[in-house]
């Protein structure tokens, strides 16, 4: 051969497969004998829905006992209350989600009523942040809060993964931008998938020492991302080609492609645990709804992209006999205020309600309908009933086994654990079915001076606090543990400005708002 | 802890810290924390080959080879002004003729504008546009569709031409006071162009001006904010993002700067302005700034007084017809922590994302204070800014990830891509959408931001430039790099946008001896040089198995016989391996 035609040959192959620096001998399973390896206790998948840009709750599960006054501070938005799609007499869903609708009518959808946090933020980007990392709202969390539970079960990751014991990816963002909720100490647990096909091998360049300043670091960070997408991208190819989608997808619907190929690769065998999808758009400060027309327009079309992508995903895991494993969960940074802005849209506000999907969930409504003021003060939001850190702590504790102890310093020292799911292995549990009328009286409403809170408790722990119109705590008035039987408050809220406030009383695992009036 | 060593603990380096709670802020010291000292007095180091490079791939986009030897044989000082002599454009993107189509192309028939002219341009100290009829849906979205990609074809041209701190101080405008997706090529080229030239100019004036722009009143509602009903969403991105910043939460409501109070009445403030088309003229060209106008209408317009919170002491702004805005903003800059919000935000853009407690000191708080003596002129604080001891330090070049804006006109514009861009109209449109296209996969679209806080990669904590990274992006970069090498396109068939490496070669200092040339290589690729052992493995790529000597007969042969397509075809081949790898390692993507 002359030297000539050997300098040509030689690198016939770069076009379409790069060198690679770094082998990629990795101890990995056969994946088609995967399958069999599965544990119905412990392979559980959570898959998260982000609704980016703030959710106008008020108008996709409408509270149907507060109508009237709903419809008189946001005439110009409000569906028709022959539209809506009623799960009782006192609730029903937006008339766009008639996937979720059907959800509910064969028990693999829940609600969670207007679950927040205490002061709420109303910026998009410092609410995604606490949403994400779940830290208190004046605290600053860096990781996300899957992040920190993973830290706890994953070892110096990302050296040395993917390993035997953790073939596959941790999680994953279907997208672009990796979710914060997955930030971990020392990098982000979850990898970006856009397309599961299409992961092709990267230069990862030697492992020469790079120096302890600025330059080295970044330089580890893309050697780093650059060898995880090399060693995992062909777990998630091999996941996809033994997968399959056994129901039709919605067209044209971006979460519905994002939810296609989570359950690709489940049903393929990808042993990752949390799938962060997202869809954007309900920052719907204008032309929230067709003008006179109002189940039509912008939110109605997300609503029902939303419904009908979960709802092709709930079939396809039902069809693969995966039902049981996974369960799923929206968010939102914030629910918009409860009056309407004049451009038909909402502003930004304070708590929303969230749903979660799947076989294996318990209570079908967490919490009962948001109190409307006949006069709502401006700017004010819906107020906090569920911490949504307790949702996120539950989950841990029945989905992921993760102690109660722990969710206390990992997530939220005064978590308190809610049914929201339940181990379908374990037989039914008879649910805490006297817990569910737990009613406070809170008289003389409105108030000039002073406010009795009465109401029923086991023994058990009572905190009670005092909020504003803009989601702010003003006061905790009451955290102590009281014996079992029938109690009364008393506050004394005689300083207190004129207008509209909440307690909010958490006993046991019940969290209750209660409007009163300061006259 | 020291903001330096909490970042390497949560990126470069092991964990040390618990792993069951918080970050164990307690553990500072176990990683000597970098402090670096250095701040704005002029930099009055070497200036070399590294320190022209360092200045001209922060201030520009993806300097050439020529570029930075031309800045060292300048001088520092000289370098600099060249930097900032910027000129503007007189005229705008040109009517094509026709529109691209996957079945050949639809020719465009714009009424005022033939083929070959632009469809915007200056006369006079004027922009002129050609107007077209609104009111004929067929055309009018042909013409609005070759607009809006023409337009973007032109930014691509202009940014790849451009050598001066222009662009990319309009690229940090645009994530600055963003809109995007307005489907509207008349507004999009006012919006940039108002960003354009004030670039350089006044932080103040700038945020007038946007507070009534055309797209911005589109892209945050300012269009539908009236007395009956205040809409709040410029209201609270004019304090959030565009001017004073938001502080810690310190009450309800109240963060820090400003107030959820102030959001509201800045929002009334603003009431009574709407975007209004005035009559058509007569030869169908219309001066841009009166076509469409942003207009007072009183009627519409909160007359009440207006109070602020203890946050701006208080203030109260009475009814001041179309000339209240100003007093808004005239309210907000007399804040200076808007000249320190800008300060942190330029930092971020021209030098790196993390900002300690010294760096506050000696960089921040100095820059913020040039700002506030020149009356919120930007280029005084630039220009200290990219001149001083900090900037040049040795820890700041090479961390700064690049945006893909960037990461794509360092692989063009060495090669001088921007100049074989064919004559025809058309073609010379496709080839620039072509190159500005491969941003949609690494996730920065040119007018099209993901949000109103612009780009993540330029406030998300604790990420920041590492946002542009994961697996998908990662791919779309490789991808891209892997394409333009090898020239192929999509589908694995030879392309136009082949980079022309014999030629690049051509023009370097050593081209015969394969250790010099790869050493130019690396100075003109990489931000810092590389080990001994990088530098044999790229050897091995381009010589596989062969001795060094080798390379100067298979390269001389060439030369000797340009014309012996199979002499080319081997030197070629081997070059193009080289510069794949590369421009596939992740030196590449550090500027």
């Amino acid at each position: 051969m002359k030297r000539r035609d050997f300098l040509k040959a030689g690198s016939a192959s770069a076009i379409s497969v790069p060198v690679l620096l770094n082998g990629l001998s990795l101890n990995i399973l056969p994946k088609a004998g995967l399958l069999n390896y599965f544990n119905l206790d412990t392979d559980k998948v959570l898959v998260l829905i982000q609704l980016q840009g703030g959710n106008d709750g008020l108008n996709t599960v409408i509270p149907l006992t507060e109508y009237d006054k709903l419809a008189n501070v946001r005439s110009n938005i409000i569906i028709p209350d022959n539209q809506v799609l009623k799960l009782n007499d006192d609730v029903g869903l937006h008339p766009s989600m008639t996937g979720l609708k059907s959800l509910w009518d064969n028990a693999r959808l829940s609600l969670i009523h207007s679950a927040g946090y205490p002061n709420q933020n109303r910026s998009h980007f410092r609410s995604t942040d606490i949403w994400t990392s779940a830290s208190d709202a004046n605290e600053f969390e860096s990781r996300g809060w899957l992040g920190r539970y993973f830290d706890t079960q994953y070892d110096n990751y990302p050296d040395g993964y993917p390993n035997s014991e953790n073939p596959d990816p941790i999680a994953i963002t279907m997208g672009y931008i990796l979710s914060e909720t997955c930030q971990g100490i020392a990098a982000n647990y979850s990898l970006s998938v856009t397309d599961p096909f299409g992961i092709s091998p990267l230069l990862q360049g030697q492992g020469s020492n790079t120096p302890d300043e600025p330059y080295g670091w970044e330089l580890e960070f893309l050697r780093q991302a650059i060898a995880s997408t090399n060693a995992y991208g062909d777990v998630i190819k091999d996941a996809a080609n033994l997968g399959s989608n056994m129901v039709t997808y919605p067209d044209g619907n971006n979460l519905a492609a994002q939810l296609k190929n989570v359950a690709l690769l489940i049903s393929g065998g990808l042993q990752t645990k949390v799938y962060v999808c997202s869809i954007g758009g309900f920052d719907t400060h204008s032309a929230q709804v067709v003008s006179g027309d109002t189940s039509t327009g912008i939110h109605a079309n997300l609503l029902e992209q939303l419904s009908s992508a979960i709802t092709a995903f709930q079939q396809d895991l039902q069809a693969h006999g995966l039902e049981e494993r996974v369960v799923g969960m929206t968010f939102s940074e914030f629910g918009r205020q409860i009056a309407s802005n004049f451009s038909d849209g909402t502003d930004h506000g304070t708590a929303a309600p969230m749903f979660v999907f799947g076989s294996c969930i318990s209570e079908s409504i967490h919490g009962s309908n948001p109190e409307i003021p006949e006069m709502p003060e401006n700017q004010e939001g819906v107020a906090m009933q569920n911490d949504f850190r307790n949702i996120y702590g539950s989950i841990l504790q029945d989905w992921f086994q993760v102690p109660e102890e722990e969710i206390r310093s990992l997530i939220f020292a005064d978590y308190v654990h809610m049914d929201i799911v339940k181990d379908c292995n374990k037989p039914l549990s008879t649910t805490n079915a006297e817990n569910l009328n737990f009613e406070v009286q809170a008289y003389p409403n409105p108030f000039v001076s002073e406010v009795v809170l009465k109401f029923t408790t086991k023994k058990e722990r009572v905190q009670l606090a005092l909020y504003g119109t803009l989601g702010e705590k003003i006061e905790t008035i009451f955290d102590r543990t009281l014996s079992e039987g029938s109690h009364e408050i008393r506050h004394n809220g005689s300083k207190l400005p004129p207008g509209n406030y909440y307690y909010r009383l958490q006993v046991g695992d019940q969290q209750v708002t209660k409007l009163v009036i300061k006259q | 802890m020291d903001r330096r060593a909490s970042l390497a603990t949560l990126f470069g380096k092991k964990n040390t810290g618990s792993k069951t709670g918080k970050i164990d802020k307690s553990n500072s010291g176990f990683f000597s924390p970098l402090v670096v000292q250095s701040g704005l007095e002029a930099y009055n180091g070497p200036w070399e080959f590294a320190q022209a490079a360092h200045l001209l791939r922060r201030a520009t986009f993806g300097p050439k080879y020529s570029e930075i030897k031309d800045a060292v044989a300048l001088g520092y000082q000289a370098s600099l002004d060249k930097i900032f002599t910027v000129s503007y454009p007189t005229e705008g993107p040109v009517n094509p003729g026709f529109i691209p189509n996957r079945n050949g192309n639809v020719p465009i028939n714009d009424p005022n504008i033939p083929a070959g002219s632009p469809w915007v341009y200056k006369e006079n100290g004027e922009w002129k546009m050609g107007e077209f009829d609104p009111s004929d849906p067929v055309n009018f979205q042909a013409l609005n569709l070759y607009r809006r990609l023409s337009l973007r074809a032109w930014k691509m041209e202009r940014i790849l031409n451009d050598t001066t701190i222009l662009e990319k101080m309009t690229l940090f405008w645009h994530n600055h006071f963003v809109t995007a997706d307005i489907n509207d090529p008349g507004f999009e080229f006012r919006y940039i162009t108002t960003l354009q030239e004030n670039a350089l100019g006044n932080f103040k004036d700038l945020a007038t001006k946007m507070t009534l722009d055309l797209s911005m009143m589109i892209y945050l509602n300012g269009n539908e904010n009236t007395n009956r009903a205040p809409n709040e969403n410029y209201a609270r991105e004019l304090f959030e993002l565009f001017t004073i910043g938001k502080g810690p939460l310190a009450g309800p409501g109240d963060y820090t700067y400003y107030t959820e109070q102030d959001v509201q009445e800045a929002a009334k403030v603003l009431t009574g302005w709407r975007i209004v088309r005035f009559p058509r003229s007569n030869n169908g060209i219309v001066t841009l700034e009166s076509s469409v106008m942003t207009t007072f209408r009183s009627a519409l317009h909160e007359t009440g007084d207006k109070t602020f919170s203890s946050r701006f002491n208080g203030a109260i702004i009475s009814n001041n017809g179309e000339d209240e805005y100003k007093d808004l903003i005239d309210m907000i800059f007399n804040q200076d922590q808007c000249a320190r919000f800008l300060a942190r935000k330029l930092y971020r853009w021209f030098v790196y994302y993390e900002i300690d407690d010294t760096i506050e000191q000696n960089v921040i708080e100095p820059l913020a204070q040039i700002i506030i003596d020149n009356n919120y002129e930007v280029e005084p604080a630039l220009r200290t800014l990219l001149g001083s001891q900090h900037f040049f330090d040795h820890i700041n070049t090479g961390p700064m990830i690049k945006n893909p804006i960037d990461f794509v006109s360092s692989t063009l514009r060495p090669f001088d891509f921007e100049q074989k861009a064919p004559q025809d109209i058309t073609q010379r449109q496709i080839y620039f959408l072509n190159a500005a296209s491969y941003f949609d996969d690494m996730q920065m679209v040119y007018f099209s931001p993901p949000d109103v806080a612009g780009w993540k990669a330029y406030y998300q904590e604790p990420s920041f430039y590492r946002i542009w990274i994961n697996s998908s992006t990662l791919v779309a970069r490789s991808k891209f790099t892997n394409q333009v090498v090898m020239g192929v396109n999509d589908r694995g068939r030879p392309s136009p946008y082949a980079l022309d490496i014999l030629e690049f070669v051509a023009s370097l200092d050593n081209p015969m001896d394969v250790n010099l040339m790869l050493d130019e290589f690396v100075q003109i690729l990489y931000p810092r040089d590389i080990s001994q052992e990088q530098k044999d493995y790229l050897k091995g790529v381009l010589l596989p198995g062969l001795p060094d000597y080798e390379w100067p007969l298979e390269y001389g042969d060439y030369l000797n016989n340009p014309d012996d397509p199979d002499l080319r075809d081997g030197v070629l081949t081997k070059l193009r391996a080289l510069l794949d790898v590369m421009l596939g390692l992740p030196e590449f993507y550090l500027s």
